[in-house]
């Protein structure tokens, strides 16, 4: 755009230029320049007697004292000047004077033609495909742990001791299924063991417990059990049937091992 | 013959973040003959993290339960478990059938060793007169002719013994123990 616009201020210049080529150039007889048309009055010194107080304002004075303060009053030199250029332009100057545009005159021109084809400027160049660097750092290996989750198998330990603390519930075997016969011996060695008459006992049960090492013995009537407290002497000793029995006069518990027949 | 039959009751407890086992080995009168318990095993967090919802069965079973097993001089004929461990997905061991007892609700049975089959795994059992049947419930691993044959023994051990107590015998004795160590 800028470039059509140029070449058309070009073509308007040529045009111009070609049209004021061929005016004549007329000197003409300058006028001289005359000064003293209107006299300037003379300067004219009135002296008056006697100092005067200057009244200028104190603003000024004021000024004016700061500025005197910094450098001294230069003296004034008087200068005569003359102006001679006035007489020179008067003598050389050429006034041109420029005949009217007539009709038939002027001649034709032939103006150059635009160009068809314009060189197109600023051509979008393709981006460049980005160069590739390699910077990164590859990363480290990480050390390798291993974390067992096998879970310990603990020690065992021998417990028995707190084993034999503990009560141990037996249950009274069912005298009903026992044969007559064996019942009528356990019966026997009852009266005999205990020493009390057969009518005042009343049997609480049969319990089968070792013959050693039974260090206490309670008896539980509401599951029909006995509650005993063993020692270590019991573990090897062989159980025997035992009868546990209570006094019916006084309510007093009595017991006995017998034997198997 | 009841005097040769041997009942191991197995239990495990939590206490605080520590696991710790027993195993009572006693007679058919319920008389102890052995009693082996585990030190409190305490998982690591990693080990908690890493085991999961296994942790509790794979310490109870795989580590406790064979840790005992193997200080048993002479293999039990049953073992036997409470109902909440078995039911836990308990797998059992070949060697021993695992059962769990229970007292139950049910009526009794007619007479006394009367057995009526409930299910592939449980029974009941009448071992005494007018009282409920004990229930036994197998482990998976156990087969019916092996529950045959450990229904005889139960018969013939829970004349003498009542076949529940051992577990809370064995209950009291471990928290006795932490106790001690506490």
């Amino acid at each position: 755009m800028f470039g059509r616009m140029k070449d058309a201020m070009a073509d308007a210049a040529e045009t111009l230029r070609q049209a004021f080529a061929g005016l004549k150039v007329v000197q003409v007889e300058a006028e001289p320049f005359s000064l003293g048309l209107q006299a300037a009055p003379l300067l004219l010194a009135e002296p008056r007697a006697g100092l005067q107080v200057p009244e200028a304002p104190l603003r000024i004075l004021q000024l004016l004292r700061e500025a005197a303060q910094g450098r001294d009053m230069e003296p004034f030199l008087a200068k005569v000047v003359g102006e001679a250029g006035w007489a020179s332009w008067g003598a050389e100057a050429e006034v041109v004077r420029m005949e009217p545009l007539e009709s038939g005159r002027a001649t034709r021109m032939a103006v150059p033609p635009l160009p068809r084809k314009v060189q197109a400027l600023g051509r979008h160049e393709p981006l460049a495909p980005p160069a590739t660097r390699r910077a990164a750092e590859s990363l480290a290996r990480p050390a390798l742990r291993r974390a067992d989750p096998t879970l310990p198998a603990g020690l065992a330990l021998a417990g028995l001791d707190t084993m034999l603390s503990l009560a141990v519930p037996i249950q009274a075997e069912n005298t009903q299924h026992l044969p007559k016969g064996m019942w009528m011996r356990y019966s026997l060695q009852l009266v005999r063991g205990t020493g009390e008459n057969v009518r005042n006992l009343e049997v609480l049960g049969l319990f089968r417990i070792p013959r050693k090492g039974v260090a206490d013995l309670r008896h539980d009537p509401k599951q029909g059990r006995i509650l005993v407290r063993l020692e270590a002497a019991a573990l090897k000793a062989p159980r025997a049937p035992f009868i546990l029995a209570r006094r019916k006069d006084d309510g007093g518990l009595v017991s006995c091992f017998v034997e198997d027949p | 013959m009841a005097e040769s039959i041997k009942l191991a009751y197995f239990m495990a407890v939590k206490e605080g973040a520590s696991y710790l086992g027993g195993l009572l080995v006693t007679d058919t009168s319920g008389i102890p003959l052995d009693f082996r318990y585990t030190e409190p095993i305490t998982p690591t967090r990693l080990q908690s993290i890493l085991y999961g919802k296994s942790l509790e069965p794979h310490l109870k079973e795989e580590v406790i339960q064979k840790t005992l097993l193997k200080e048993l001089k002479t293999p039990p004929d049953l073992f036997i478990l409470s109902a909440t461990e078995l039911a836990g997905g308990w797998s059992g061991d070949a060697k021993y059938p695992v059962l769990a007892v229970q007292k139950s609700q049910e009526s009794p049975l007619g007479r006394v060793g009367e057995v009526f089959r409930a299910g592939p795994r449980e029974v009941l059992i009448q071992l005494a007169d007018g009282a409920a049947p004990l229930r036994a419930i197998f482990a998976a691993s156990v087969d019916p002719a092996a529950q045959e044959q450990a229904v005889v023994k139960l018969v013939e051990a829970g004349y003498h013994m009542d076949l529940t107590e051992p577990l809370e015998r064995v209950t009291a004795a471990l928290q006795s123990l932490v106790v001690k160590e506490a």
